[in-house]
């Protein structure tokens, strides 16, 4: 029996149901999501963390595309309000690109902020973020979105060993990671890499979810849509 | 010429031929690849497994995952593997969990190196193999895989590692199993690779294909069938 | 001169290194290697110098780990600024960078290195490893090796490089040794899989010597060598003692001999030969059967065993095959001495091999000890199998 970790995406967990009845994405694995720009992978994910948040599984959010300000607009867009979260230190989120004039609030114990093209830097913040989190809830999730990003400002191989160390990381201490990353945006030997080193992979192509793999499940393969609510299935 | 059971229903019945019983031609090199997620860690483990019900210990080396999440894998399909770590039948090289910040115990048969520092791997590989040899001169060997020793290495330094390590497992006269995801590499390095080995299995997801070189008598065998991955492992029809 | 104190390892280099000079440590891939490079910084800078170690392959935390493990303090070293790191592996790594200097771009070793070699003038400076430079570089490697090496003898700084041999082209590796002022190659000893390590001293400071020694790395300890024993085993009377005596120039009678693990009442025989290279201990045991807990003792030490047979007694056959047995079970090479052949009623070697089933792998010598007759040539068929490469 595989457990698994509630996705929060409505008809998800239906169609990643295994043979004893539970669905989700396996605990403890690491997923990739990925398709074309702008079919709602961000929102997958920030759905995906919110019902985490809920449930009391903290979360740590490493992003590269949207600063702060943006992030904060996104969740507020469908309703997932994640202020509280960041006060209570169960929201982590570490900020690759905004730029310290742009007046956000200044670094807590729960933000952060590093740099894009400091892949370094970022690992040394992720690294406490996990001793931090991991100390009270071996239940966490942690995302990063996306690797795209990361890949577009550094040398694609060593983002890959970055991101096998992060992986690794996040497995030894108990967490469930998903990265986000846009089909096409790097040469397909690191694509082919990145989708080695995880155990699920998702595509969404704006039309359809299709699980191209998944601890424990066959390819399965579902239409869905963005509503005011997030995706459903 | 000998085979040894693979371990995967189906498999040695597809092998089978005048010239030899099914299953994988003993102490020869096979190379697993295929496109990501297709089975190839999975046929690795249950391959080693059928090893170890059948007295065949086995080194093992794993560059993708730490041994706890390999012990893990194979607890999902009932490959129990506690009992044979602890009597000594396997020898496991544990070459990324140094990337995990976590305390790495080392014993006399689990051992912790590095994928960036080949050198220390091979050193292993060596004190491995004398390990397993001293168990048994049928032993089956498993790299698992490739992958992230192209991440941690250049191209052609990984060659070089590989053919080290095929030629102690061969002049050990072990069975080599190693695994590697198409497409990570350039063309002409992957070409390179596969002239490394004896045999070589293909899983695309549907399909297995299996190409043998049978040196001794000049002829290159292929054969193909379809598979699927059950809960109780890898089974080809 | 400046000494390594790593036993016999001084001896073949005639006093030591040579303040300036470079100092390849060739390895075969499966030999520990980077010890030694560790064990001489340790050693020249606990005589009062200085030193650095580049590292491509592992992060500077690892390394300072890995002296602990030999019982030695490199952070107090560090912490003393007698010696510094060249990280050229965090940034490879995506981890924090951390020693003195850092190389962030590979084309920023040369440099890096060349600034290293003078910070630390009379000093040792550690490169590991050279192989992994190699693939970043494989055009400009020989250069570089001659800028490094240039510097280093005009700062009358020692360099030692810790090398790999993987597969490359015999002529890049001939070009390497040619810019160095001594090699020394580590080797492997096989039979079948890798029993033993041996290292080969060849300065352009001393005459080319072939002798090979045998070695350990121990945690702790470092490196520590080793002197290989060959058992002279066999039935009684098979003619062990005068084996023994015809092998080695000196045999030290056991009354003189203080051993230090066994009772000095048992009869045993010992001495010692230098054979093509390698220097071992020999010991004749007994063959009476209440000695056999020796045997045992001894086989887990040893790295052959001789087991002599006496041809015209056959009825003691059955002994030698349970001595065969005995040292089989420990995987190491034995050869059948074939004794008194000359006597009447001597079967032929080779029909032993059927009269105790024994399979081909054993190889038979005939022999007739006491006119020293076939003694060199079981010697040789021993020691064969144990020359890796």
């Amino acid at each position: 029996m595989i457990p698994k970790i509630e996705s929060g995406i409505p008809g998800f967990d239906e169609l990643t149901s295994s043979n004893d009845g539970t669905g989700g994405i396996p605990e403890n694995t690491a997923t990739l999501i990925y398709g074309p720009s702008k079919t709602g992978k961000s929102i997958f994910i920030n759905q995906f963390i919110y019902k985490g948040l809920t449930n009391d599984e903290p979360c740590l959010y490493i992003t590269t595309d949207n600063g702060y300000k943006q992030f904060k607009t996104n969740m507020d867009e469908f309703n997932w309000p994640i202020e509280k979260y960041l006060d209570s230190n169960s929201l982590y989120l570490i900020d690759t690109i905004s730029d310290v004039s742009e007046g956000i609030p200044s670094q807590s114990e729960s933000f952060i902020q590093s740099c894009i093209n400091n892949p370094t830097d970022i690992m040394v913040k992720f690294g406490s973020g996990v001793n931090y989190i991991s100390k009270n809830n071996p239940l966490f999730r942690s995302v990063i979105d996306s690797a795209t990003t990361l890949l577009a400002y550094n040398e694609n191989m060593l983002i890959i060993r970055v991101l096998k160390a992060y992986l690794m990381r996040v497995n030894e201490a108990g967490g469930t990671p998903i990265i986000a990353y846009t089909q096409g945006s790097a040469d397909s030997i690191i694509e082919t890499m990145l989708k080695s080193m995880v155990d699920n992979i998702i595509r969404i192509d704006g039309e359809n979810l299709y699980i191209e793999a998944m601890n424990g499940i066959g390819k399965r393969s579902s239409p869905y849509q963005i509503t005011d609510n997030g995706i459903i299935l | 010429m000998n085979n040894i059971q693979s371990g995967i229903p189906g498999f040695d019945q597809l092998t089978v031929s005048e010239l030899a019983e099914g299953g994988i031609p003993e102490k020869s090199t096979t190379l697993i690849y295929g496109p990501p997620k297709t089975g190839k860690s999975i046929f690795c483990n249950q391959f080693t497994y059928s090893g170890l019900s059948n007295q065949e210990p086995c080194l093992y080396v794993s560059t993708d995952k730490g041994v706890k999440q390999v012990q893990r894998d194979m607890m999902d399909f009932q490959w129990l593997t506690q009992n044979y770590i602890q009597n000594q039948s396997i020898y496991f090289i544990d070459g990324i969990s140094y990337l995990s910040g976590g305390k790495f115990e080392n014993k006399n048969n689990l051992v912790s190196s590095s994928v960036s520092n080949p050198a220390d791997l091979m050193v292993k590989v060596g004190i491995g193999t004398r390990n397993v040899y001293k168990t048994s001169n049928h032993f089956r060997s498993i790299l698992d895989s490739l992958n992230t020793l192209f991440a941690f290495n250049p191209d052609q330094m990984v060659i070089r590692i590989l053919k080290a390590y095929l030629r102690r497992i061969t002049e050990a006269g072990g069975t080599g199993l190693i695994a590697y995801t198409e497409g990570i590499t350039d063309p002409k390095t992957e070409k390179e690779l596969k002239s490394l080995f004896n045999n070589t299995i293909r899983l695309d997801g549907q399909n297995i294909h299996i190409k043998s070189d049978y040196e001794d008598f000049n002829e290159v065998k292929t054969l193909e069938s379809a598979y699927t991955i059950s809960d109780k492992g890898i089974v080809v029809n | 001169m400046k000494k390594t104190h790593i036993t016999k390892l001084d001896d073949f280099l005639v006093g030591g290194i040579i303040e300036g000079s470079s100092i390849l440590f060739s390895a075969v891939p499966g030999v520990e290697c980077e010890a030694f490079g560790y064990q001489i910084l340790n050693e020249i800078i606990g005589d009062g110098n200085q030193g650095f170690i580049f590292t491509n392959v592992t992060e500077p935390i690892n390394i300072i780990y890995k002296f602990k493990s030999y019982g030695w303090d490199l952070e107090k070293y560090l912490n003393e600024e007698k010696a510094f790191f060249v990280d050229g592996s965090s940034k490879f790594l995506g981890l924090p960078r951390n020693g003195k200097y850092s190389i962030d771009e590979i084309n920023q070793t040369e440099e890096i290195i060349l600034k290293s070699i003078e910070d630390i003038p009379n000093g040792v400076g550690i490169i590991n490893n050279l192989s992994t430079l190699i693939d970043l570089d494989e055009d400009h490697i020989i250069k570089l090796i001659d800028k490094w090496n240039k510097k280093a003898k005009a700062n009358n700084t020692i360099l030692v490089y810790i090398f790999t041999k993987w597969d490359y082209k015999p002529e890049l590796i001939q070009d390497i040794k040619d810019n160095m002022d001594a090699i020394v190659s580590l080797n492997s000893i096989e039979e079948r899989v890798i029993i033993g390590q041996g290292f080969m001293v060849n300065a352009s400071w001393n005459h080319p010597d072939n002798n090979m020694i045998l070695f350990f790395v121990l945690q702790p300890g470092g490196i520590k060598i080793y002197i290989p024993k060959l058992l002279v085993t066999g039935s009684y009377n098979a003619g062990k003692s005068n084996f023994v005596k015809s092998l080695s120039k000196k045999t030290v009678p056991v009354d003189r001999m203080a051993l230090e693990k066994l009772p000095t009442s048992i009869a045993m025989d010992i001495g010692h030969v230098v054979h093509d290279g390698f220097v071992a201990d020999i010991f004749g045991t007994p063959g009476q059967e209440r000695f056999d807990l020796m045997l045992d003792v001894l086989a887990e030490e040893a790295v052959g065993a001789f087991i002599m047979v006496d041809l015209s007694a056959p009825q003691t056959f059955g002994r030698a095959k349970e001595m065969i047995n005995k040292t089989q079970a420990e995987a190491i090479p034995r050869i059948i001495v074939a004794n008194k052949q000359d006597l009447p009623g001597a079967l032929l070697p080779e029909k032993i091999r059927n009269a105790m089933k024994l399979d081909d792998t054993i190889p038979i010598v005939p022999s007739i000890v006491i006119e020293d007759n076939g003694v060199e040539l079981a010697l040789e068929t021993l020691l064969k199998p144990l020359y890796g490469e």
